[in-house]
């Protein structure tokens, strides 16, 4: 009985609102010292996503002035894929001395992200662009090529409306 | 009319607080653990022998993808072993951005692992402001090499590319943030009542047990054995970094909460060291074109923030691919040692005993 009464004195809780109190009282004044914005939520969808300037996105293929592809089909960054998503089928095209790719497929399901690619690249022809927003609907419209079905390799990414695309 | 008996459960693979497919075969008497016996093998991606068929600087993707919390601890043994296999001298600023950037990943998995544990435990608020913090580090990896989680940020000899414009004040600007977090994280938990009553004493593990399974890491420092692979066998520029060891003798998920605090205060003082002593010159050795192997094995073994990360790989002559190549990672081994950190405990335990194991069983599977 005398346990029980007991039990109805709240100690425990007395003791622990005390430490939430002091505890409480040490964070209210040293929380927050250099002012810094506490709204930290970026209103994405409604407001354009920035990324790093080095963030690795899709791959895309670059165009020279002339609205030409500065790949030349070296082949370097077939050989540096860990996951083989790259093929590139060379070909040539008049008034142009070096090769041009009659055929460049990129399997986006099997890219890694990692701009291996890239840094091979000694012409600057590809670059791992700034778009995130990547996910389709059917498989198919994964596999991207020179004038893909529903996606182009030499063109930025028409889902990704809501991501910032650095250089197009 | 009631019949005791042993009863046997399944805990996981699809549970919220088994971090990610860990599947625990329980044998209960009541509520309290009999027998555990775990199971793995859910996340088998078979990384090794992709390794093995691959050249040596495309390994580092799945380095990556092993212990997806601390990526860049992984490249940096990766890359570090593949150094002593050829040879290569990395040059000086080179190390000290490696030791920066692996000194932040260890601030990012243990926010990580502090966030995860408070909130399998039941602190929720720990848990988003870990977060909040966390996402901070990931800003740091993703301007220094564009990734936030699969960073690939080593190079075979050095780093791809310097730091960027506004790099240094964005690291100091994030590890202030941590410090004032820090504190807020201690007020929530370490004196708060239910943090000891589900903490103090449960999951021990004494420092012959730890020994004798291989356990590394916090769990060992916390059973009161010194042993950190970043004072014991230096590498990148930890020889040239003044930090202490932080170790506790209790052995029970208490002490590695506190030991894995105290490291986070010695990463944000060794990212200090660094940016401030940053020293000025190539980030990148000389290279040959293609590395081509001798006959040779090398095992390099680094401080991942989970335990010790070793990386052993067997070369032969003329090969542009390791002839084999096998990772020690620190959650396997440490994962070996629950059945007896959870024996006669309660259901309840084992939640906090796979919590202060820090599992990730992207590592564990591999």
């Amino acid at each position: 009985m005398k346990k029980f009464l007991k039990t109805l004195i709240p100690i425990e809780l007395a003791k622990g609102l005390l430490l939430t109190g002091k505890r409480f009282g040490q964070v209210l004044f040293s929380a927050n010292r250099r002012k810094v914005k506490l709204h930290v939520v970026q209103e994405y969808p409604e407001v354009v996503a920035k990324v790093q300037p080095r963030f690795r996105g899709r791959l895309q293929l670059i165009k020279d002035e002339q609205g030409e592809l500065k790949c030349v089909c070296c082949m370097l960054c077939v050989k540096a894929c860990p996951t083989n998503a790259i093929q590139i089928i060379a070909g040539k095209k008049e008034g142009r001395k070096t090769r041009i790719p009659t055929s460049y497929d990129f399997e986006l399901e099997r890219c890694v992200f990692c701009g291996f690619c890239v840094e091979s690249c000694t012409f600057g022809a590809i670059s791992l662009n700034h778009q995130f927003e990547l996910a389709v609907y059917n498989r198919e419209d994964l596999s991207l090529g020179l004038g893909g079905v529903f996606q182009s390799i030499d063109k930025p990414s028409p889902v990704a409306k809501f991501s910032y695309s650095g250089e197009e | 009319m009631f019949k005791s008996q042993e009863m046997e459960i399944n805990m996981g693979p699809q549970h919220p607080s088994t971090h990610g497919v860990l599947r625990l075969k329980l044998r209960l008497d009541g509520e309290t653990v009999k027998h555990c016996y775990p199971v793995i093998g859910y996340l088998h991606r078979g990384v090794e022998k992709i390794c093995e068929n691959k050249a040596f600087f495309q390994g580092q993707v799945w380095t990556d993808r092993m212990d997806y919390c601390s990526a860049i601890s992984n490249n940096l043994g990766w890359a570090e072993a593949i150094e002593k296999l050829f040879g290569i001298t990395v040059p000086r600023r080179a190390r000290y951005l490696r030791t920066m950037l692996n000194e932040l990943n260890r601030l990012n998995s243990h926010l990580l692992w502090l966030a995860t544990h408070a909130m399998d435990i039941g602190a929720l608020t720990v848990f988003l402001y870990c977060f909040r913090d966390r996402e901070k580090v990931l800003d740091v990896f993703e301007a220094f090499c564009g990734s936030r989680l699969t960073t690939s940020a080593m190079r075979i000899g050095g780093l791809l590319e310097d730091i960027p414009e506004g790099f240094e004040k964005m690291v100091k600007d994030t590890l202030t943030d941590i410090r004032e977090g820090m504190l807020e994280y201690e007020t929530l938990l370490s004196e708060n009542r239910i943090w000891l009553k589900r903490t103090v004493g449960i999951a021990r593990l004494s420092a012959d047990d730890c020994l004798a399974y291989g356990v590394t890491g916090p769990l060992l420092r916390a059973a009161g054995v010194a042993y950190d692979i970043r004072k014991a066998h230096p590498y990148a520029a930890y020889d040239e970094m003044k930090f202490e060891v932080p170790t506790k003798t209790e052995a029970d998920t208490y002490a590695r909460y506190l030991v894995r605090l105290e490291e986070m205060r010695q990463s944000i003082s060794i990212v200090e060291q660094c940016l401030g002593g940053l020293p000025e010159g190539p980030i990148m050795a000389k290279l040959p074109k293609t590395l081509k192997s001798e006959v040779g094995e090398v095992y390099h073994p680094t401080e991942a923030p989970k335990g010790e990360i070793g990386y052993y790989l067997v070369s032969e002559k003329g090969g542009v691919n390791p002839y084999r190549f096998h990772i020690r990672t620190p959650g396997f081994l440490n994962l070996q040692a629950i059945p007896l950190m959870v024996q006669d405990a309660l259901v309840a335990d084992v939640i906090a005993a796979i919590g202060t194991l820090d599992v990730v069983l992207g590592e564990i599977d591999r």
